[in-house]
This record gives structure tokens, sequence and C-alpha cells, in this order.
């Protein structure tokens, strides 16, 4: 155990004068974060919402009163037709009607409630995604002050709604989940390439230091590390961008660990079947970069194409991404990404065989 | 008194090729033996297996009292190597890969004794990759010692070091040996072996085929009748070289 700490102490000490190292490991995603959340897009998420009143009633003015105050929501009001087609022509993200029958009442029994009917543009997935969350939360709200029934849910529904989502609280978790990708794949590809051509592990191999001791304090380091890097990219996304982190950051930092195992694993795995630093880096990209893009980490998964969304939905940084997210923007806790967590177990599980069966030290 | 490395019909074959067909031979304690050969004799294969890195397909090899093929971990206890084509990790101070190597073997050490013992203790803040070849190989020797092994196994030291550098490697290595470690190496450089090694063990297509010291092994070729037909002179290229340019140590 002694060796195992020991060797993880003076491998971090190592990491720490590698330029190189640090450049993609905590400049590169921090200068990911600065380009996209300053250049960006504006700080906030801004929803252009259109509205059609059919109903034209006071229930429904004060219905459009009480959205007007959430500030997300840009709204304006026009006839049907006109609304829809600037909905296509891309100038409104999100059409409301208001059907002719709106009211604010509990249903009578047997009748059926009015039915608000919503048009997204798909092309604006980021867009349609939080506004469709306000609006429904704004409605249920309604429907519980209307029907008195679970205020204590009212409650939680009151804080997401209360909220400004900017861009950057979506990116910070996709940044934090590309990270732990890079950290996992990159440092153990091109770290084992290098040490095996340049015979560093033959070397270590001549010591009686047993391999399972040498490769727990390899893991062992860049698992430290991972939790360091979520720790300052969080540290600066709340500091210099204002992000809030709504959720726990140990419930965040569980999520980013078993992510990093994952990723670790698959590492270990790719390098297994690679001899030079120049197939190190094609694999590595061809591993990473997919998942760059399927996996939600600049912009929402909606945007996927349909036939890559059967493949994007199960990859593992969709997974990690996902439950970062949800702990991250709405406060979710580790119950409540169950599903994401479950799926990074069987990508940890499966990674692990393949990491087993195809890594060498020689 | 026990040899300290025994070696009985080793055995090792790649497909084949022979590699290592029926090698014995022993080397005494406090011996600096040098196995000598062309490319592809065989020589770092038996090393690698004297080493417990490489497992043979037959015969024994005895080092230091643990028998290498059932316990190659307990054997790498015992010993020190240098090995060819082998690096440090990078981004390591000199200082820290003596530190670092002794974890391995579970030690605590005094690294700047162990690195004053090679003349390295004014390189000890520098990193180990900045360091001269000469000097590298030096570290790699301090590196060698950490563990305080019965015999050190040194695979082409001098290769590749200017003439300065090379003869105070020799220096170096009789200083190990006359605190009591057995030398083990191998060299293509004759010279280094006539001038450095009590005896010396020829191996060609994966057998010995002489085993002796300098001096005996040339007395029994000259017995044969061998004559050179060269006329005798009282110094050579290297000497000149090092007239001109002084026994001083070149760094960097």
């Amino acid at each position: 155990m002694r060796q195992i700490l020991g060797y993880t102490v003076m491998l971090l000490r190592a990491y720490a004068r590698d330029r190189t190292a640090l450049f993609f490991g905590f400049f590169f995603p921090l200068l990911f974060m600065v380009l996209f959340g300053v250049l960006n897009f504006g700080g906030s998420v801004r929803v252009n919402l259109g509205m059609v009143d059919e109903a034209k009633n006071d229930q429904s003015a004060s219905f459009i009163a009480t959205l007007g105050k959430i500030d997300t929501l840009k709204i304006t009001s026009g006839e049907r037709d006109a609304q829809l087609a600037k909905l296509t022509a891309g100038d409104l993200d999100l059409v409301l009607v208001i059907p002719s029958n709106f009211r604010i009442a509990p249903a009578a029994p047997g009748s059926s409630v009015p039915t608000l009917s919503l048009f997204r543009n798909s092309a604006r997935a980021e867009q349609g995604a939080v506004g469709g969350a306000i609006l429904n939360s704004v409605i249920d709200q309604l429907s519980f002050a209307v029907t008195q029934t679970a205020p204590v849910v009212s409650l939680k529904s009151e804080e997401v709604t209360g909220r400004n989502l900017k861009y950057v609280d979506f990116l910070t978790p996709g940044i934090v989940g590309m990270t732990i990708m890079q950290l996992g794949i990159s440092s153990v590809a091109f770290a084992f390439v290098a040490d095996r051509q340049r015979g560093v592990i033959r070397r270590i191999m001549a010591t009686s230091i047993p391999r399972r001791s040498y490769m727990a304090a390899h893991v062992l380091q860049r698992l430290i590390l991972a939790v360091v890097q979520v720790l300052i990219l969080l540290a600066v996304a709340v500091l210099a961008f204002k992000v809030t982190v709504v959720g726990g950051l140990p419930s965040l930092l569980a999520v980013a660990v078993l992510g990093a195992v994952v990723f670790l694993n698959l590492g270990f795995a790719v390098t297994g079947l690679l001899t030079t630093e120049n197939q190190a880096a094609v694999a590595t990209q061809i591993v990473t970069l997919p998942q760059m893009f399927l996996s939600g980490v600049f912009f929402s998964r909606d945007a996927v194409p349909a036939f890559l969304k059967p493949v994007a939905d199960y990859l593992p940084l969709t997974f990690l991404n996902d439950a970062l997210r949800a702990i991250a923007t709405t406060g979710a806790s580790l119950a409540d990404v169950s599903g994401q967590i479950i799926g990074l177990v069987v990508w940890a599980i499966l990674s692990f065989i393949l990491a087993y069966r195809l890594f060498r030290l020689d | 008194m026990a040899p300290i490395v025994s070696v009985r019909d080793l055995r090792k074959s790649y497909g084949q090729i022979k590699a290592v067909d029926g090698v014995s031979f022993d080397v005494q304690e406090r011996e600096i033996f040098a196995l000598l050969g062309p490319n592809g004799a065989g020589k770092t294969t038996t090393v690698e297996i004297l080493e417990g890195l490489r497992s043979a397909d037959s015969g024994t090899a005895i080092v230091a009292g643990v028998d290498v093929r059932k316990d190659p971990s307990g054997v790498k206890e015992r010993i020190g190597v240098q090995l060819q084509q082998s690096a440090f990790p990078e981004n390591f101070l000199a200082r820290e890969i003596v530190d670092l190597f002794a974890l391995f073997y579970g030690r605590r050490v005094d690294s700047m004794a162990i690195l004053r013992s090679v003349g390295l203790e004014d390189k000890a803040k520098q990193k180990q990759d900045k360091l001269s070849g000469g000097q590298r190989q030096r570290l790699s020797i301090a590196v060698a010692l950490v563990n305080e092994p019965r015999v050190l196994f040194l695979d082409e030291p001098t290769t590749g070091l200017d003439p300065q550098a090379r003869r105070n490697l020799w220096e170096l290595v009789r200083a190990i040996r006359a605190r009591g470690t057995t030398v083990f190496l191998t060299t293509h450089y004759l010279d280094e072996a006539e001038a450095l090694c009590d005896r010396v063990a020829i191996m060609d297509a994966g057998h010995i085929v002489a085993l002796d010291s300098p001096p005996a092994l040339i007395e029994a070729l000259l017995k044969r009748g061998f004559r050179k037909p060269v006329l005798q002179q009282q110094a050579n290229l290297d000497d000149v070289f090092l007239d001109v340019t002084g026994h001083a140590l070149r760094e960097d």
C-alpha cells in the first residue's frame, strides 16, 4: 500500500511538471469554456415564444401575464398562421396556441381539460427544450394552485422556472464530461504507448514491484486528477461565469469518478491495440471525437440526427453528461439519475473486461 | 564457495531459432564477468533469463541463491540491472528517479549518497532526460544499486559513450566490485572486456565457445600457433585520443 500511494504521489508530482499534459488536462477545457461561454451565444438562453390567444378571456390574459414575468421568455402575440410562418422562418422558437375553450378551473367530471398546443422549431432544440420545460412547470403550478394539491412540489418547480438557465449552465457539465473522457482515453494511451516504446515499463518491470501495484498507482493517480479537474472546472465556472450549480458536489464527484473509471478502462483497452504514438493520436480521436458531438457536450442531444440517436443514446459520455447535467442544472439526486448510473456501471464492467483482455505492459 | 551465478544447460527457442542452446557456466562472487559475442549470439536472451525477465524453456539458472525459473521476482529483489534500450520515466528529477526505484523495491534510501557514489550529486535536481549520455548511464547504475544487489547486470553499459566517459564507467564498475558486488556485463568492446573483466565467456549461435580469463584465452590462442602479422606498437589511436583530449570527463 505504501508502495502504491508513494508511487501515486510521485506520478502526480511528475505530472505537475509536464506542460503538455497540463495544457490538455486543464488549460484546454478551460479554453473551451471561455470560448463558448464568453463569445457565446449571449449568456442566457432566450426563448422567443409566439403566443396565439384564441380564447381572449380574462383567464387567458392572466395566464399570458404570468408567463410574461419569466425573464427567459420573450413573448410576442399574433394570429395563428402568421406566428407559425415566423416559427418556420426561425424568428420564433416556440408557438403556443391557447384554445378558445381555455379556462383555469378544475375539469368537470367526464369532460376533458382544455389542451394547449405547442409548436417547436426543431432546428432550435436548445430553446425548445428550455421553453417547453418552463411552460410545463407553469402549467403544473397553475393546476396545483387551482386544485390545491401537492404544495410541496410546486415549491420545486418554482425554483426551476425562477432560474435563468444560461448557456454556460448547460455547457459546464458537458465540458466536465468531455474532460473526464479526454483524461481517461488520452492520458492512458499516450503515456503507456510512449513508456512502452522507450523501454520505461521494461525497466520498471525488472524491479520487484508487483504489476498490480504498478497499475493501481497509475489508475489512482488519474482518478485523483479527474477529481481535481472537476473541482477546478466547477470553481472557474462558478466564479468567472456565475454558473449556478444546483445539485450537490458529492453527487457530481461520485458520477465523475464513475465516468473516469469507464474511460480509464476504455483507455487501457485501446492502448492494448497500439504500438506507436502516431497510432495513439488516431485511435484516441476515433474514440473521443464522435462522443464529443453525439453525447451533448456543447449542444443538446436533440440536435443529433434521428438515425444516429440509437447509438448516441448509449454512448458512455452520453450517460455521463446527462447525469452531470441533471445534477448540476436541476439539482437531481443520485437516485434521480439512476438510469444513467446503471448505464455507466454496465459500461464500466464491459470496458473492464475489454481492458483486461487487451491491455499489455510489454 | 558456491558460485553466485550458476547456469546449467539453459535453452530458449523462438520458433525454429535456438537463441540459447545448452549454455552452462558459473560466475564466482566478486568477479567481473563478461558475456561476449556478435549480435544475435544469444547474449541478451541469456542475460534476460538470469534477470527474471524472460522464461527459459529448460535448464537451470541459480542467481544469488534463487532459482530464476521458480522465483523470478525473488531474483529481481537480489540483483541490480541496467537494460539495453530502456529509459526512465519523463519529468522526474535525477534524485526522484533514485527514490522512485527504491520505492519499487519497498526500500527507503539516502538518494544523495547513492548519487554521490556515481558522481552525480550536483545533478540531483536536474531532470533525468536533460542528463548527458554518460551521466544517464551512471544514473542508471545508481538506480541498479538502490536495492544493494548481490549481482549487478550491465547490458552494454558503454555503448555510445565517448572514450573519457567509458573509462570513467570502468572506474565505477571497479569501485562497485571493490565494495563486494559481483558484476555481470555484456559488451561489444573487446578492449573493455580485456581491461575490466576477470573472466569472459564468448557466445556464438546460442553456444558458449570459449570461457576463461582474457590472458588465458590469448595464451591458448598463441599456443595453437596463432601469430598476428603486425608490427608491435607501443601506443594505439585510443592512447593518442586520450593524450590530446585529456582524461577529464566531458559533460553535456
